[in-house]
């Protein structure tokens, strides 16, 4: 199950944010060597961990096995002030508009050569039914573009906002990817039935939005 | 890279998007390839070692070699001993094919391989590795006499191939399901009920009767396998059968 913190119910889920920074800085520092953002206590954590991030957290038996967070294109995020270099033209920006950061799935519960494992299926899924409640339609991607085919198959509709860049040791493309039911009929094909990822019924997001 | 090629880019994908054969997509793309030199194109999933010929073709998603050259390729067996097909498997990034001289030197099953690929005019070539959302490795390869491709345009490149592939493979997904065959009645009729209109409205837009609407509702709802209107709506759409 994907469970949505915000500064509403943080307080409910301290231990599992405390795994879940962990878990980044074992993905982002350990794995793939973002030595920038290295802490000595393990636990990682940048200036945009804010009031206004959306966590999304992968929980199985109170154990975080995946993360991603979602910061609003209205308040400063990665694109505008980490990478702007990634945009060639106008940035996208708007209250249906957030950046998807620090998505990472735990070392053995992703891809074995095959597929979406089921918690990266979960994960995007869960940015899906997400968005579709809360008004959200696109989503702002930093990532290698080797990612942009799996993408385009799951009925992401994205946009180049320009050419690949070297960001350190790696190509890293910007776009936006705008997503419908579609999407969210697709991911459910993929995983084999379409129950709902999310904990909560409700996202409490939107106010947070503007 | 200024901001109008990106533009072009742009404009070429948004036109990716919209094509409706892997032939219309070659068409889109050869103008752009000429730019580079390179006058034919090919795409594939590279088929596991020991698969059968028929296997081979299966995985060829887009082609527009030289026709003999495809032909003598597959019944050949050259997928075997071909090294662009090994390297694409191995390299995570674009290369050309005269960078891999070094790594087949000494087979010469492979240097005959590229050596026939010259005969046929494809000299030059360019070949860029990317994954599926199924695990598969592809390769999208761009061939000619002559190609000169600048280390800026490298990324532009793999963009239109990313894309090209994208859409030449959502295309052989619905094209393997046998009930996507609707007739253009029929997705017309679906496409204006995905609008919210009522059958009467339809009948209207159509030039039909209400009867007429409802025959060929009937008929789309029976192919997509759906027993009600707006499934059968909800499925077209995620088939990409209508917008």
């Amino acid at each position: 199950m994907i469970h949505i913190v915000t500064p509403e119910n943080q307080h409910l889920f301290r231990d599992e944010m405390e795994q879940a920074y962990r878990l980044r800085h074992r993905v982002f520092v350990d794995e793939m060597k973002w030595t920038d953002l290295a802490r000595e206590d393990g636990r990682e954590i940048d200036q945009f961990d804010n009031a206004h991030a959306v966590h999304m957290l992968y929980i199985a038996d109170g154990q975080v096995l995946g993360y991603q967070r979602m910061l609003p294109s209205t308040r400063p995020h990665l694109l505008s002030d980490v990478l702007p270099q990634l945009c060639e033209g106008e940035r996208p920006v708007g209250p249906h508009i957030w950046e998807w950061t620090r998505y990472c799935v735990a070392p053995g519960h992703r891809e074995r050569g095959r597929a979406l494992s089921p918690v990266a299926n979960a994960l995007l899924s869960g940015i899906v039914e997400w968005g579709l409640a809360s008004g959200i339609s696109t989503i702002i991607i930093e990532m290698n573009p080797l990612w942009l085919l799996r993408l385009v198959q799951l009925y992401f509709r994205t946009t180049p906002l320009g050419l690949p860049q070297k960001v350190g040791d790696e190509d890293v493309l910007a776009v936006t990817a705008s997503f419908d039911r579609r999407t969210l009929l697709r991911l459910q094909e993929m995983r084999g039935n379409n129950l709902r990822v999310l904990a909560e019924p409700e996202p409490t997001v939107r106010r947070l939005a503007g | 890279m200024s901001r109008k090629s990106l533009d072009q880019t742009i404009e070429l994908i948004r036109r990716l998007d919209r094509a409706r054969s892997p032939v219309e997509i070659c068409g889109l793309l050869l103008p752009i390839l000429g730019r580079f030199g390179a006058d034919h194109v090919f795409a594939g999933l590279i088929p596991n070692p020991g698969s059968s010929r028929q296997q081979q073709l299966s995985n060829v998603i887009l082609d527009y070699w030289p026709k003999e050259w495809t032909h003598r390729y597959f019944s050949h067996g050259y997928i075997a001993s071909d090294p662009a097909i090994r390297s694409v498997s191995t390299l995570p990034t674009p290369f050309f094919w005269n960078e891999l001289e070094p790594l087949y030197r000494d087979r010469p099953e492979a240097r005959r391989v590229m050596q026939e690929a010259s005969d046929f005019k494809l000299k030059s070539g360019f070949t860029i590795p990317l994954a599926t959302l199924e695990g598969d490795v592809a390769g999208f390869s761009i061939a000619g006499e002559y190609l000169d491709i600048s280390p800026d345009e490298r990324g532009m490149l793999t963009l239109v191939a990313t894309y090209a592939l994208g859409r030449a493979i959502l295309i052989q997904e619905s094209a393997a399901q046998p009930s996507a065959v609707l007739s253009p009645r029929e997705r017309e009729a679906l496409q204006w009920a995905a609008e919210g209109k009522s059958e009467w409205e339809i009948g209207e837009l159509m030039g039909i009767s209400e009867h007429g609407v409802d025959k060929h509702m009937r008929a789309a709802r029976l192919k997509l396998g759906t027993t009600s209107r707006t499934h059968a709506v909800a499925e077209a759409i995620r088939m990409g059968l209508i917008n």
